[in-house]
């Protein structure tokens, strides 16, 4: 009977701590929630705030160009047969690119009556900086992209947010920005990535971000700004996977008013999702050095030009290469 | 009797699942001992929040005088305090006008000096604090890759003088014909041939970041770990301008399968009681630390041990390099959240004019060496720079 007792005990107590497990593991799992990366959806509040925690990605073709425009056939172009505009074929820096090289259209992100409103001047270099986009967009060379852009490039970024801090890491080239909620000291010198002091009103997070040089751009059509340059965010769930992002620009150097941008950012829903690195840094160095290398290898100086010679080979076989041959 | 039965069970779960929920409870942790409630977040983890970084210097492995001390006394700790900020990287110039005279680039202005750490040494496993041996593969690609920059200096100063830079090589008048040749490897450090930018080293390149982030004396070791409910995410600013951030996965799921390599590899974290436990792989052939590449594995556990200190273990292995894993320990000291002294920039990479200019006044060398009017580059040394390097009283 005692015996018999005993080990009723101990089955009850294994059965019991069986169950304790499980309600460990359901909690800690639950826990787990609201990583970057974490499988499901995050706890909807932290701190008593909307919790913006997880891998995020805008979907759309702000990147390329802010404003509204139409599809076009390269990022860099010249004039074909005819004069017009609109009848302009690719250029040979980007030629071998093929339709893959192609411009998608876009509605565009711009509010309001939708155009940059740039000062005379400054709608010349932003026309000029379009052109010389090979030679002068930063994003070719790997720098770091500044905001606003850096929410809107085709790569996805994180959010830890805690309560303090709003740390947010982006993919492209491993970078990061923390937005501090806190009071805290502002950096020595003009940056890149800004400073972002950020504060609550209501459930929408609004982000002042300052203190940046004048080198970063706002796409690859040649948008750009000054140092003067400030950016008010404003970050608010539209619902609990998709956040409506809206940034407010003032640069009185290059913009006659301030302007508004705004998208929605998207969560990245796939259960595995995480930042795989893109350290572009080496992905830029044959664009940036090839020049001085001792023996050239994509490229050739021409005097005083250095030229990246693209080739198509044809290959062997090729039905219209034959015909052509014959 | 069957009354007293089922009550008794019950009280069993219930003391059970007590047990139960105290090993896991935030409670616990917050009534743990000598831990403070401002080391648990709001959702109840262990708090690791903040800027961290390392305020002493220790030597990665134990100088042969101290081999079989693991701590110093406060006095040896003032006397090697006394001695290093005499002594080392500090401007010392050789003859003016000189090539080695110029070739110091980085003097106290630029390097980190820190007092003097109370362990003779990082590494705390091995117990006499010294790496473990080195396989015969990794002693063999060791030997190859020495022989090859030795190759590189033969018929410069360096040889011939006999510096520090050359040591294990001999002078040579007659450049090497691997002069040409592609290193043994693909390499990572630095080499003298600027020919391509391949041949830099990844910190000319602004692409020195890596794990383990050992003290280095280009400034830096800073990192800041922000955490939400289940997540960690830590920016680390190191090498002047050679920071990266780190996203560490904390959901349960496997590493990235093996063709994703990264620079500072995947990393995978759960907590461990108070300890965030993070094992890291899929580390990238092009990245190199102390020999070891995309065999490297880690397990890293960081645990904060009062409100000012985080102490950070790393077990490292990897068989292709080293006959056993082996453990270091650093301890991070808080800094303050309110000076926000971390800097994610200026990063190197966008004012990298130095890497550039390398291989650009390669080519000027050439040119005129072609046109009879300056030396033959394979005789001058623009990689090695050691000055003052053979007084560190680390190394002795």
């Amino acid at each position: 009977m005692r015996m018999r007792f005993i080990s009723s005990m101990i089955s009850v107590a294994v059965a019991a701590a069986a169950v304790t497990v499980v309600v460990m593991l359901s909690v800690s799992r639950m826990q787990g929630q609201g990583a970057p990366g974490a499988a499901s959806a995050p706890p909807a509040r932290i701190g008593g705030k909307p919790n913006f925690s997880g891998i995020w990605q805008a979907n759309n073709e702000a990147y390329w160009d802010l404003e509204a425009h139409e599809a076009r056939p390269a990022a860099v172009t010249q004039q074909g047969i005819y004069p017009y505009e609109y009848a302009r074929v690719a250029a040979p820096p980007v030629v071998a690119l093929g339709a893959a090289g192609g411009i998608p259209g876009s509605i565009g992100v711009v509010q309001d009556d939708g155009r940059i409103p740039y000062t005379a001047d400054a709608l010349k270099l932003r026309d000029e900086n379009a052109e010389h986009w090979i030679d002068r967009d930063p994003e070719i060379k790997c720098y770091l992209p500044g905001i606003p852009r850096a929410m809107y490039m085709p790569y996805p970024f994180s959010i830890t947010q805690s309560t303090n801090k709003v740390h947010m890491a982006y993919e492209i080239t491993n970078t990061a920005r923390t937005i501090h909620l806190d009071k805290v000291e502002g950096p020595p010198a003009d940056t890149w990535m800004g400073h972002s002091v950020g504060r609550w009103e209501s459930d929408t997070l609004v982000v002042d971000v300052t203190n940046f040089n004048d080198k970063t751009w706002f796409d690859r059509a040649g948008n750009f700004h000054s140092d003067a340059l400030h950016v008010v965010e404003r970050f608010s769930l539209l619902t609990p996977d998709v956040i409506r992002y809206e940034a407010t620009i003032t640069d009185p150097k290059v913009f006659t008013r301030p302007w508004r941008i705004a998208m929605p950012l998207y969560r990245r829903m796939e259960p595995n999702i995480q930042l795989i690195e893109y350290q572009c840094i080496e992905f830029a160095e044959e664009f940036l050095y090839g020049n001085v290398r001792k023996t050239p290898l994509v490229s050739h100086w021409e005097s005083d030009t250095f030229v990246f010679d693209v080739k198509r080979k044809v290959p062997p076989g090729d039905k219209f290469y034959e015909w052509f041959r014959k | 009797m069957r009354r007293r039965l089922t009550w008794t069970a019950i009280a069993v779960v219930a003391i059970v699942a007590v047990i139960g929920l105290v090993r896991v409870s935030p409670v616990a942790l917050r009534g743990g001992t000598a831990r403070g409630a401002a080391q648990v977040t709001d959702w109840g983890e262990p708090d690791l929040q903040g800027i961290w970084t390392l305020e002493n210097d220790t030597p990665l492995q134990r100088p042969p005088r101290f081999a079989n001390k693991e701590f110093l006394t406060e006095k040896e700790r003032e006397a090697l305090d006394q001695e290093r900020s005499e002594l080392l990287g500090r401007d010392r110039r050789v003859e003016r006008g000189t090539e080695l005279d110029v070739a110091g680039a980085y003097n106290a202005v630029f390097n980190t000096v820190r007092p003097t750490g109370r362990r003779t040494s990082l590494i705390v496993d091995p117990v006499n604090g010294r790496l473990p041996p080195r396989t015969a593969d990794a002693q063999k690609r060791d030997a190859d890759d020495r022989t090859f920059r030795l190759a590189l200096l033969q018929a410069t100063d360096t040889c011939k003088n006999k510096m520090a830079g050359c040591t294990g090589g001999t002078y040579n008048p007659v450049p090497s014909p691997l002069l040409s040749d592609l290193p043994p490897q693909y390499n990572t450090g630095r080499m003298n041939r600027h020919d391509n930018p391949e041949d830099g080293s990844l910190g000319d390149r602004c692409m020195a970041g890596n794990l383990p982030d050992l003290p280095n004396a280009f400034g830096g070791n800073y990192i800041r770990v922000v955490q939400t409910a289940g997540g960690v995410s830590m920016f680390y600013d190191t090498g002047q301008g050679q920071g990266f951030q780190r996203n560490i996965v904390m959901n349960g799921t496997p590493h990235l399968p093996p063709q994703i390599h990264q620079w500072v590899g995947d990393s995978r974290g759960h907590w461990e009681g108070s300890t965030l436990v993070i094992d890291v792989t899929n580390f990238s052939p092009k990245h190199d630390f102390l020999g070891s590449r995309d065999h490297r594995h880690l397990v890293e556990r960081w645990t904060r041990t009062s409100p000012t200190t985080l102490e950070y273990r790393v077990t490292i292995e990897d068989p292709t390099v080293w006959t056993r894993p082996w453990t270091i320990a650093m301890e991070y000291a808080k800094q303050s959240d309110e000076q926000n002294r971390i800097y994610y920039e200026p990063r190197c990479h966008e004012g990298n004019y130095g890497f550039p200019s390398l291989m650009l006044s390669a080519r000027i060398a050439e040119r005129d060496y072609a046109a009879h009017r300056g030396p033959n580059p394979a005789t001058k040394d623009n990689a090695t720079d050691f000055v003052g390097v053979e007084e560190n009283p680390f190394n002795r």
